[in-house]
């Protein structure tokens, strides 16, 4: 390794390797920054505890301290929880790929990138990429704790493999409408705050902790309807074989979260392509 | 390839950002092996000719070429072509300086072995060693400028665009900036900054181009502007009416003065600067007259514009931002 062969004065100009094509570029630049990203995640502390602290806390704190309050007919409280959170850590992969999207733009990243002679698609590939590694971490550790804790999932033969599409399909939608708000919304704490107005609520009102049946009605008739409900009460009837009712997503809660995912994606990936292309930073 | 064509060449530039014109009809030509300062107050609209060239946002109207490729129709070869560094250090903050050098050498194009030696060279080049290690957030702002020059220069551009590259610097910092600039000149390398800062732009510049509200007010080479503005002046201000009379009959004769009677203000003309300051200093010492301040003065930006459009700039904070 010779340092020497660099001509350092003239600005390295020699050692640039000829150029492929836009195939081998585009994947090239798509792990190189996936790789940025991700070598980035263990120095925000507070990036890494949304998918990390923030499930562990979730599955503590329902589990010892409310759950001893909760009692759902015919199964164990880890049993119904656990499903829950996973669904609930999906939708939350929107804030955390919102965030981190909406830094990038505000920090003037993205242009930097944007400038450079990659291909612009890499780009965004990798902010959804990376995103959606970083949500795979989270929910290895919800699943991780839940298993830990007494969880007992039933995913005998074709269900294990049902619940892994659901789970990618899940991370697909999520992050994508996470980069999409990420860049309509442009600051990250903005996108925090906003990111956590919403989901909590939804994430409360979907079953996620107890049953939406027995809801008021102004909360339960939002929790019918409430796309995050689908999520839960999929993972939920694939995980434990239970059946949901009130509304026709709980009752069909796997091809409803399909459809939800699907249309997720349908509209935000479009709409996130055409943003990226356009956004003018001021 | 490097052609023969102009580094920049835009024609009736414009850019609207709903009602408000950013950049109107914006001529522009940067010659190869220049370098040519856009200077303009907060808001001239700088920045969004840069965002422009760059391929970082669209004319509304006009078209522009750069290094021979139309930013429109041929933005990735402009993109070889240029290598910008913007005005907020876009740096990855939570990488290290080196690990930032070695990102952007990758998205380059260097395997990952040679961008590992590039982004060392560059360490050693631009004396970034001592901090290469730390992450970029938790470094100064000059020498966050360093690296982020650096991680421009991975490779050889035919232009380098800097979007106020000095703006918030201490003095060492923009030395440095200032000296890899006129380097960079020296190896053959076309150069487009843009500054608030007449004195970077008289300093560096073999072209300055004047913006305001979006359209170019005035251009030349320094010395032809400054030909236009007026050189430094030597303010003797007196410390009342009757001083400030006294002096006017003592200086009057001697020097051709300008007078501004209300702040009991006399200029001179200093275009040997220091040795008139001497001068005229001698002549107020000799008066007897006492005064308040005697001061050798450089034209502000804003005097520079009102020499030019006759019409001062209307950004407030300007000032404070002006060196002096």
């Amino acid at each position: 390794m010779t340092t020497a062969t660099i001509d350092v004065a003239r600005a390295l100009p020699d050692a640039l390797p000829a150029r492929p094509n836009r195939a081998v570029r585009y994947l090239r630049e798509t792990v190189v920054l996936v790789g940025r990203s991700l070598r980035a995640v263990p120095r925000v502390p507070e990036r890494l505890s949304d998918v990390t602290i923030q499930p562990v806390m979730f599955t503590l704190l329902f589990l010892y301290v409310f759950g001893s309050a909760i009692h759902i007919p015919g199964m164990r409280y880890q049993d119904y929880l656990l499903p829950g959170l996973i669904g609930q850590s999906l939708a939350f992969g929107v804030i955390g790929a919102g965030v981190a999207t909406a830094t990038d733009f505000a920090t003037g990243v993205t242009d930097r990138f944007r400038s450079l002679p990659v291909t612009r698609l890499s780009v965004i590939t990798a902010q959804v990429l990376g995103q959606m590694i970083e949500q795979v971490l989270g929910m290895a550790i919800v699943i991780g704790i839940g298993l830990a804790l007494g969880w007992r999932p039933d995913l005998a033969g074709a269900r294990a493999l049902e619940l892994v599409g659901l789970i990618a399909l899940g991370l697909c939608a999520f992050t994508w409408f996470g980069v999409l708000m990420g860049m309509l919304v442009r600051s990250s704490d903005a996108m925090q705050g906003l990111g956590f107005a919403i989901m909590l609520p939804l994430s409360f009102l979907a079953g996620t902790f107890v049953p939406i049946s027995g809801m008021k009605e102004v909360p339960r008739v939002i929790g019918e309807w409430d796309p995050l409900s689908t999520l839960v009460a999929a993972v939920r009837q694939v995980c434990q074989g239970t059946s949901s009712s009130g509304s026709w997503p709980l009752e069909h809660p796997v091809v409803a979260m399909v459809g939800w995912c699907l249309l997720i994606t349908a509209v935000c990936v479009p709409l996130a392509l055409r943003r990226y292309r356009r956004v003018t930073a001021a | 390839m490097p052609s023969s064509a102009p580094a920049v060449a835009a024609e009736r530039l414009t850019k609207k950002f709903g009602p408000f014109t950013a950049v109107d009809s914006f001529d522009f030509v940067v010659p190869r092996g220049n370098i040519v300062a856009l200077l303009g107050p907060n808001g001239a609209g700088k920045t969004t000719v840069v965002r422009m060239l760059a391929t970082l946002t669209e004319p509304t109207s006009g078209s522009a070429r750069v290094c021979g490729h139309d930013i429109l129709r041929e933005a990735d070869a402009v993109r070889q072509a240029i290598s910008l560094t913007g005005q907020f250090a876009a740096l990855e903050p939570n990488l290290t300086a080196r690990e930032n050098l070695v990102l952007m050498a990758r998205l380059r194009g260097y395997a990952k072995a040679s961008a590992v030696r590039v982004a060392d060279a560059l360490v050693e080049r631009y004396e970034i060693g001592e901090f290469r290690d730390k992450l970029v957030k938790s470094i100064s702002g000059g020498q966050r400028r360093r690296v982020d020059l650096a991680a421009s220069l991975v490779v050889q551009p035919e232009l380098v665009v800097l979007d106020e590259p000095t703006t918030g610097l201490d003095p060492r910092s923009r030395q440095v900036v200032w000296s890899a600039v006129r380097e960079l000149v020296g190896q053959g390398v076309t150069v487009l900054l843009t500054t608030q800062y007449l004195e970077e732009a008289d300093e560096l510049a073999d072209q300055i181009v004047f913006i305001d509200h979006g359209r170019g007010v005035a251009r030349g080479t320094p010395a032809q502007l400054r030909a236009q503005i007026g050189d430094h002046r030597v303010d003797v201000v007196a410390t009342d009416a009757a001083g400030f009379e006294s002096l006017v009959r003592t200086l009057g004769p001697v020097f051709p003065l300008t007078l501004a009677p209300e702040k009991r203000t006399l200029s001179v003309p200093a275009p040997r600067e220091v040795l008139d300051l001497a001068a005229v200093t001698q002549a107020v010492a000799a008066s007897g007259v006492p005064v308040a301040e005697v001061a050798l003065r450089r034209p502000t930006l804003d005097d520079a514009f009102l020499a030019l459009t006759g019409t001062p700039t209307d950004a407030q904070d300007n000032q404070l931002e002006v060196s002096v």
